[in-house]
């Protein structure tokens, strides 16, 4: 079976086993098991937050914001691929489209960054509900390859002459913050400078995280991986198989747009790169590396690719990403996350036969 | 649109339908969709320009896709192979980590400038065609492409080898129970394919020079060309890609400010009707 399953045939966690949230995929969610996840987000919302006391290296934070960044797009796409089996290598259509409604309405338009970033989000979304009402129908391949052609057409739009004024072409586009304007409270140096946006970025990766974990415990995720696993028996039990999908292809196309809002507001810039082939590839990259089916894969994967990013800026990166994804998934299915998981799991198991 | 225009179209698709029909068929009878298969095109235009610097360019056309069959043999041996279990999504990006690899050695061997290929001083001018004069390399260029697909098309329809691959690209289970070898068969269109990837990068060389970066504009256009046409159907690929070539260069003429976002558009105009593509069946 592929990566896609496989936690499922995994029992369901033993509370005492103290690894309650991702994982297992057992159905439903109880108010004690409910308490935990909740309790272990703020925990770990707590603790995040000390992040920029305790690595104080300018280089390492910055990489920690880009990684966080990244992540919460990667947290999306490994939502859809993990609840729906859908696959999609158009994500950077939300991420870069918000970006650049970002850049556009702050710079073009001379709208509040709050606003901005308001319209960013809206925009991103609702770009994902239009794409996603054309796309989840379809299977397989083709849905990677249509997701793949609007994010590809969303490139070319922005590369194009005929918007040049607009978008910069190949120049990009700055974000503007007129005067003494603050996105939330904080002003543009503020958000430039990775210690202090840190806060930011951490809130939302953990909102982000606690919501599409929610949502994939609900019935509404029991119902998701239902159409997953057979949708035809999921259509004839009286189900609804498509808009079922489209909201998820929505939420984790909100999740992208997030994203690409925190990416323009922390880097004041947005180039096409946001919109590349390349972007598509190493977010789905990030996903599958870090594990698609556990809930913190994703971020784990993010965050190792941006430190790549940094460390091999030389122009090896490719190179070490390539290897990393063909060793990943030759050796390690389910991704860094998810092999840990499972060995961890096998290693308590083992442990606990053992006792007398 | 005028004759010259007609012929870059001609030229273009026919190259787009010969990379395109070894990527439907390594899909027919794989199932793996090969996201390095524009890293091999890459492959063959580099190998066009180490060769041709230090020999001919004829000589290049025949070592280039010798070079590539054998990389194809150490693809489909050494990788698809060995993860034909794993879905499709699994191996496609095992194969785009391959696409990232090339790329980089590539850069790292050859550097990150533009190589230029001449093309062979005998076709170095042009020629009038029909009343409209145009580059011979490219009348050249068209000559040779057509006749490759061709004597692939005679090939897959007269030969045993061809019966096989159109068999298993049909249903690959039920032709390995009736006794087709299944590995060989598609070690033989593995090799096949990136040989055809190589020619098609030799061919393309001097029109549009060896540079990193030109196998995700030939891999998108290929893939586009594969769904749109079926996916894992080798007629399908052929006759788009000639009709993709043919409408990038109606768009560049008709739409030019929209023109590179002709290929999208007939993806997602062809997908949102037909998902199994125009000629396809299959769905998965």
């Amino acid at each position: 079976m592929s990566a896609l399953d496989e936690n499922v045939g995994v029992a369901p966690a033993d509370p005492t086993e103290q690894v309650p949230e991702p994982a297992a995929v057992s159905v439903g969610l109880d108010r004690r098991r409910l308490l935990i996840g909740l309790g272990l987000a703020v925990v770990v919302l707590v603790v995040g937050l000390q992040i920029p006391s305790i690595v104080t290296s300018q280089y390492y934070q910055g990489i920690l914001v880009s990684g966080a960044i990244l992540g919460i797009m990667a947290l999306g796409i490994g939502f859809l691929a993990h609840r729906c089996g859908l696959i999609s290598l158009g994500h950077t259509a939300f991420y870069g489209g918000a970006a650049y409604l970002v850049a556009i309405a702050s710079t073009h338009w001379g709208w509040s960054p709050d606003l901005a970033a308001l319209l960013g989000f809206v925009g991103g979304t609702v770009l994902a509900v239009g794409v996603g009402a054309l796309t989840v129908r379809v299977p397989g391949m083709s849905f990677v390859m249509l997701t793949l052609a609007f994010g590809q057409a969303a490139y070319q739009l922005v590369i194009l002459d005929s918007v040049r004024s607009v978008t910069g072409a190949f120049d990009g586009l700055n974000v503007t913050f007129k005067g003494s304007e603050t996105f939330l409270g904080m002003s543009q140096a503020d958000l430039g400078t990775s210690s202090s946006v840190w806060p930011m970025v951490w809130v939302s990766v953990i909102v982000v995280a606690v919501i599409l974990w929610l949502i994939g415990r609900s019935r509404f995720g029991t119902l998701l991986e239902g159409i997953r696993e057979n949708e035809e028996r999921a259509r004839f039990s009286g189900y609804n198989t498509y808009l079922p999908r489209l909201a998820a292809f929505a939420i984790s196309g909100a999740a992208a747009s997030l994203a690409g809002v925190l990416f323009a507001m922390s880097s004041s810039f947005v180039s096409p790169d946001t919109l590349s082939f390349t972007t598509a590839g190493n977010a789905l990259i990030a996903t599958i590396v870090g594990g698609l089916a556990t809930l913190v894969g994703p971020l784990v994967g993010a965050v190792l690719y941006i430190y790549g990013q940094n460390k091999f800026a030389s122009g090896n990166l490719n190179l070490y990403t390539g290897i990393a994804v063909i060793v990943v998934l030759a050796i390690l299915p389910g991704g860094i996350v998810g092999s840990l998981t499972r060995y961890g799991r096998a290693g308590l198991t083992r442990l606990r036969r053992r006792k007398p | 649109v005028n004759l010259a225009q007609v012929l870059n179209g001609i030229s273009l698709g026919a190259l787009l339908m010969i990379v395109s029909s070894g990527l439907a068929m390594i899909y027919g009878l794989r199932g793996v969709m090969n996201f390095a298969h524009g890293a091999l095109y890459m492959i063959g235009a580099y190998t066009a320009f180490a060769v041709t610097t230090k020999t001919s360019f004829w000589f290049a056309l025949i070592v280039a896709p010798l070079v590539l069959a054998v990389l194809g043999a150490v693809l489909e041996l050494g990788v698809f192979r060995r993860v034909e279990r794993r879905s499709p999504i699994e191996v496609a990006l095992i194969a785009f980590g391959i696409a990232l690899i090339i790329e980089r050695l590539v850069v790292l061997i050859w550097g990150s400038n533009t190589k230029p290929v001449p093309a062979p001083g005998a076709l170095s001018g042009t020629v009038s065609f029909l009343g409209t004069s145009y580059p011979s390399y490219r009348l050249t260029v068209i000559g040779i492409t057509l006749l490759v697909a061709a004597s692939l098309v005679i090939w897959l329809l007269r030969s045993r080898t061809g019966l096989y691959i159109r068999a298993a690209s049909h249903d690959t289970e039920t032709s390995a129970v009736l006794g087709v070898n299944v590995d060989r068969t598609s070690l033989i269109v593995v090799c096949l394919g990136a040989a055809l990837a190589g020619l098609a990068g030799t061919l393309a060389a001097p029109f549009v020079s060896a540079s990193p970066g030109m196998d995700t504009a030939i891999l998108i256009n290929t893939l586009i060309v594969v769904v749109v046409g079926g996916l894992g159907s080798i007629w399908g690929a052929m006759v788009i890609g000639m009709v993709l070539g043919l409408l990038q260069i109606m768009g560049n003429v008709w739409l030019p400010s929209v023109s590179t976002l002709v290929p999208y558009a007939l993806l997602i105009a062809v997908l949102l009707f037909r998902p199994q593509g125009l000629a396809g069946t299959r769905l998965q």
